[in-house]
């Protein structure tokens, strides 16, 4: 459904709140269905949220975003779908673990997917995110 | 944090965000109380405005994500209760429309989260702004919405002998295949007639009663029976909210002892955004349309 959605009405996200309506949709979705998921999410935001210098906010396509002195760390959606962004080494070496795959929309780029399955999978998404966090942490100091 | 001002916070949400809802759905009544159309407006923007007003009442309890979604799902059962109780609205209207309360008040309490976590000022007057500019603006502008279904079954038998069972046909038995007609929507059940020529009356009717008043506007024997209704039930339900305009039955005789039957129907919705609505008016009209036509199809085919 999700896929679906991407590509085919993809081009309706520039539609003010439409995405975030969908993200909604999708909540309430999982709030019947799958209520753990949410929780996952819950427990990923209260985790990222300790880390020094983070804030949470609104994705503009739905979802929550965890940033970093206004740098995007990642966006998790509400079907518990985690992007985030590395460098293309990064990225190919995680994928080569099998575990992510490439991002649905932007195939060529640094930018990552990794669902939210199981419980073990909270572990692994934290894990991501605090690896794009500490780059970030770095970029920053570099700069 | 003190149980009884948690408590107190959530209902506080609760309340407040139903007491603006339904004071400016009051207020559009009133202004519009002759067309009954209800605006894009009522069931987008003031979910939004809901969410939003809610989690800012429920901003100091430390809600997770999860919570807050639990809430706002209460917080929209608690406003489609209440327009069951003061506008009056039915069931199976209520349960047309809920799924769009629920996502449109969950939307806004996550907008609403992001906003007051934020706490920028003229970024949350800019939403407001936004938000009751595009109310205004929806409140002013002209809803005018009509649209035509059509439907096609084959018939195995002659044109001559499908007619028959076209014009005027007795009571519909088999057992409703769709879940709307299964939880209570009314569904046609007969139809009569009182002559058979332009001009005469035909009547549909219901599984509750209903009666659809109809004028026979088009008689073409074998090919064509066009009516236009001209008296309708107004119920609570989605008949309050749509109106069948006209009718249409046409015959094709295919040459090799079947019929093409097509069902036209040609409605003016009341409800928007059309987005949402016309998916259902569609799907309804198109349940009603099968219904009679393979109950046609049947009568025709057992000869």
């Amino acid at each position: 459904m999700f896929k679906f959605v991407v590509k085919n009405l993809g081009f309706l996200k520039s539609v003010p709140v439409l995405p975030l309506f969908f993200d909604g949709l999708l909540r309430l979705q999982y709030f019947f269905t799958k209520p753990q998921l949410l929780t996952w999410l819950d427990e990923i935001e209260a985790e990222v949220s300790t880390w020094d210098g983070t804030t949470l906010a609104t994705h503009k396509y739905g979802g929550s975003q965890f940033n970093f002195n206004d740098k995007e760390i990642g966006h998790i959606h509400s079907n518990g779908l985690l992007d985030i962004l590395f460098n293309v080494e990064i990225k190919r070496k995680l994928i080569a673990e099998g575990r992510v795959c490439d991002h649905q929309v932007f195939l060529k780029s640094g930018w990552l997917s990794f669902y939210l399955k199981c419980e073990d999978d909270v572990v692994y998404a934290k894990k991501l995110l605090l690896m794009s966090y500490l780059q970030k942490k770095q970029d920053v100091k570099q700069q | 944090m003190d149980n009884n001002k948690y408590k107190f916070d959530l209902s506080k949400g609760f309340f407040f965000s139903n007491l603006f809802a339904f004071t400016l759905i009051g207020i559009t009544k009133l202004v519009n109380a002759q067309s009954g159309v209800i605006i894009f407006s009522e069931f987008v923007i003031i979910p939004i405005i809901m969410g939003i007003i809610s989690t800012w009442y429920w901003k100091d309890l430390n809600l997770k994500g999860k919570k807050v979604t639990g809430l706002s799902c209460l917080n929209a059962a608690f406003a489609i209760f209440l327009s069951f109780v003061f506008l009056g609205e039915g069931v199976i209207c209520l349960i047309i429309v809920s799924p769009l309360i629920l996502a449109f008040i969950i939307t806004g309490a996550f907008i609403g989260r992001s906003m007051w976590e934020k706490n920028n000022s003229n970024l949350n007057v800019s939403i407001f702004s936004l938000l009751f500019m595009v109310f205004i603006a929806d409140s002013l502008s002209q809803h005018h919405y009509e649209n035509m279904v059509s439907d096609v079954v084959v018939i195995n038998a002659p044109a001559k002998e499908v007619w028959k069972h076209v014009v005027a046909f007795k009571k519909i038995e088999e057992e409703n295949k769709f879940w709307l007609f299964k939880v209570g929507m009314p569904s046609p059940v007969a139809a009569t007639v009182d002559g058979y020529y332009e001009g005469a009356g035909r009547k549909c009717i219901f599984s509750n009663g209903y009666v659809f008043d109809e004028k026979i506007v088009v008689y073409k024997a074998e090919k064509d029976l066009t009516f236009d209704i001209f008296r309708q039930p107004r119920d609570p339900e989605i008949m309050g909210h749509i109106d069948i305009l006209k009718g249409q039955f046409q015959l094709q005789d295919n040459g090799d002892g079947t019929t093409t039957l097509t069902g036209n129907s040609w409605y003016r919705l009341y409800v928007f955004p059309l987005w949402y609505y016309d998916v259902w008016a569609e799907s309804i009209t198109r349940n009603v349309h099968l219904r009679v036509m393979e109950h046609i199809k049947q009568l025709s085919e057992s000869k």
